[in-house]
């Protein structure tokens, strides 16, 4: 069977700096995969040759079944991408935001419908019809969320999706992330949040220079154990 | 892409910084439109004013004339080149060439240019009138409108989203860039077409002018399309465009215009002015054959009546009038010839730049280029040569003066 997700011996080389080496995985329908590493570790520069953004330099990527490189639309048409502190616009509502990134994505939603996103992510209603500028750094995040949820795509691309949430509304996250991927909705996420990672991913992987250098996987659907995880990531980042 | 224009409209309508150079644009367009027609009214009423006051003082002048050659003498004849229905959008050389004169039968190469002091001026940045707005304010709006469009997304951390939202870039920079575009010319040319319409420009010349006003539009905006694609901030694509505009509409124009004036000198105005003035003053103190002999060389059909036996007869007045005109007919041609050469190699020379290209082709549309005003001036100088043949056979041959025959003085047709 097809995986959404697919990396194979993916390399990539920026301005002379091998930035992946060699990375393969794949990330099954619903499931939920989470890409941990530190800063330079490559786990941005593999979503965005998901996104057709970065071409590799070798390898390749796929997206459900299909090369990025060969059709990038498609693979875009696919995935919503939740970029780290994603910046709506300050100057539009959240309903605002919604519809027009709905229309951009050829998806246009009614009213009731953004609504239920909102309340998904528990954005307040009075704060749905005020200006972006004015919300904090987490209510904006629970609108790219909305926004991402709206899309009703089969892939979810996450990057640093809980930076600037407090610990009450990452929680929300991970069980909507959780239910989303119940729905047979594929997450591949990266993060440097060791603890996150393992409340809400089926399976992480630990990348380290470009290279993926380990990974866990929840058997029978227990969680990973975070002391693992956390000291294999120590280890390997002082390797 | 109706869907994605309406989307981007919207989104348009809610961008204050946009919709500030959008409404600014209209009212610089109000503004142009609106002096433009101030200017061209003044001018007709100036015209109507001259013709009417023409007529009285060529009468109350004529009325005490006791012979031919004094109504030649005190009797004016207006000249004039009205303003097109165009003009009002770009008065082009109407600004640096005079486009009225009170003419007698006297030498007539001082009177055109007595009011042409200096060369003919190839003026790159003139007046506000619409062709400077639509030529070089307008690609500054359309930059302004156009440079960080991408930029500031990536400056927002939000052009990765967008793009990854959209699908393609083509299904968002393009929609997005086309509505502003469209709303900068629609906001420029509405102003115009009214104007047109209040001034009953022809359907023809509205349709090209907004063409051009829309094709130049096009061309900035490629020109910012292909800048912008550099992977720099936005306010170093700002100053790459400044740049380039600087170099297309100030820095191109002001040295093709330094070297077209240094490969074609032209002799000033004055010059003219002052040789057909020193060879009419000349004359008094020459004898009378040095004037006859080349007068009758140009009317031989006279040669019999052009024996001058008094001290003063105004037949030999009038011609050594001509024969000024003759000395300098010369250094007229060589001016003509000049301006000719300028305008065409500056025609030429605006093919680098877009600015000088559409202000051109406003003013040829608009009849305020070079060409148009030596146009008119090649008419006074026709309706000059109608003059000397209506009082030369009346004075050379002595017919004795009827008030009644002035009558049938030629009129000045505006349009011959």
């Amino acid at each position: 069977m097809t995986s959404p997700l697919e990396a194979k011996s993916l390399s990539l080389v920026r301005e002379g700096n091998a930035v992946l080496d060699g990375v393969s995985f794949t990330v099954a329908r619903g499931e939920i995969f989470a890409l941990l590493g530190g800063n330079g570790a490559g786990k941005s520069s593999t979503l965005l040759t998901f996104l057709g953004f970065l071409k590799p330099s070798g390898g390749e990527v796929l997206v459900n079944g299909q090369s990025v490189t060969g059709d990038v639309a498609a693979a875009r048409g696919a995935i919503a991408y939740l970029p780290e502190a994603a910046s709506l616009y300050g100057h539009m509502t959240a309903y605002e935001n919604l519809d027009y990134f709905l229309d951009l994505a050829g998806k246009p939603a009614g009213r009731a419908d953004l609504d239920a996103a909102l309340d998904r992510v528990a954005l307040p209603a009075e704060a749905r019809t005020r200006r972006l500028r004015s919300y904090s750094k987490g209510m904006r995040q629970k609108t790219a969320i909305a926004l991402a949820l709206l899309r009703e795509t089969p892939i979810l691309l996450l990057d640093e999706p809980t930076s600037g949430l407090d610990p009450v509304a990452i929680d929300e996250f991970h069980d909507l992330v959780k239910a989303l991927a119940g729905g047979g909705q594929t997450v591949l996420m990266v993060t440097h949040d060791v603890y996150g990672a393992c409340q809400v991913a089926d399976r992480v992987g630990l990348l380290r220079g470009g290279k993926l250098v380990g990974s866990f996987s929840a058997a029978n659907g227990e969680r990973i154990d975070t002391e693992t995880v956390h000291a294999a990531f120590a280890e390997r980042q002082a390797a | 892409m109706f869907a994605s224009l309406a989307r981007e409209a919207r989104f348009l309508a809610k961008d204050r910084g946009a919709l500030f150079w959008l409404i600014l644009a209209f009212f610089l367009s109000c503004a142009a439109v609106s002096f433009g027609i101030a200017e061209v009214r003044e001018q007709r009423e100036t015209i109507a004013a001259l013709i009417e006051e023409d007529a009285a003082d060529r009468a109350n002048a004529l009325e005490t004339q006791e012979d031919w050659g004094g109504a030649a003498y005190y009797a004016f004849h207006l000249t004039y080149a009205p303003p097109s229905d165009f003009a009002f959008a770009a008065m082009g050389q109407r600004d640096s060439s005079p486009w009225k004169h009170r003419v007698r039968m006297l030498a007539l190469e001082g009177q055109i240019h007595e009011a042409d002091t200096r060369n003919a001026d190839f003026g790159l940045v003139g007046r506000f009138d619409f062709a400077f707005l639509a030529a070089s304010v307008a690609p500054l709006l359309l930059i302004l409108l156009l440079y960080d469009l991408r930029a500031s997304e990536r400056t927002a951390r939000r052009h990765d989203l967008l793009v990854a939202t959209a699908g393609s870039p083509f299904s968002m920079w393009l929609p997005r860039a086309l509505v502003r575009v469209t709303a900068l010319a629609l906001l420029l040319l509405i102003p115009l077409w009214i104007g047109a319409a209040v001034e009953g420009t022809s359907m023809v010349i509205s349709v090209t002018a907004s063409g051009i006003m829309i094709g130049a539009l096009l061309l900035w905006w490629l020109i910012v399309e292909l800048v912008s694609r550099i992977d720099a901030s936005a306010s170093v694509l700002l100053t790459s465009l400044i740049g380039l505009w600087l170099a297309l509409a100030i820095v191109m124009p002001a040295v093709s215009k330094a070297g077209i004036e240094a490969a074609n000198p032209v002799p000033d105005g004055g010059e003219i002015l002052l040789l057909q003035r020193e060879t009419v003053n000349d004359a008094w103190d020459l004898p009378k054959a040095a004037t006859m002999k080349p007068f009758v060389a140009e009317h031989p059909e006279l040669a019999d009546h052009a024996e001058i036996e008094e001290g003063f007869e105004w037949k030999w007045y009038y011609a050594f009038q001509q024969v000024g005109d003759q000395t300098a007919a010369p250094l007229v041609s060589e001016y003509r010839a000049a301006r000719i050469a300028r305008d065409r190699q500056a025609g030429l020379a605006a093919l680098l730049s877009p600015t000088s290209l559409v202000e051109r082709a406003f003013e040829r549309l608009a009849d305020t280029d070079a060409l148009s005003m030596i146009g008119y001036e090649d008419r006074v100088r026709r309706y000059h040569a109608k003059l000397r043949a209506f009082y030369y056979p009346l004075m050379f041959l002595e017919q004795p003066y009827d008030a009644d025959v002035l009558k049938k003085l030629p009129d000045y047709d505006a349009n011959g």
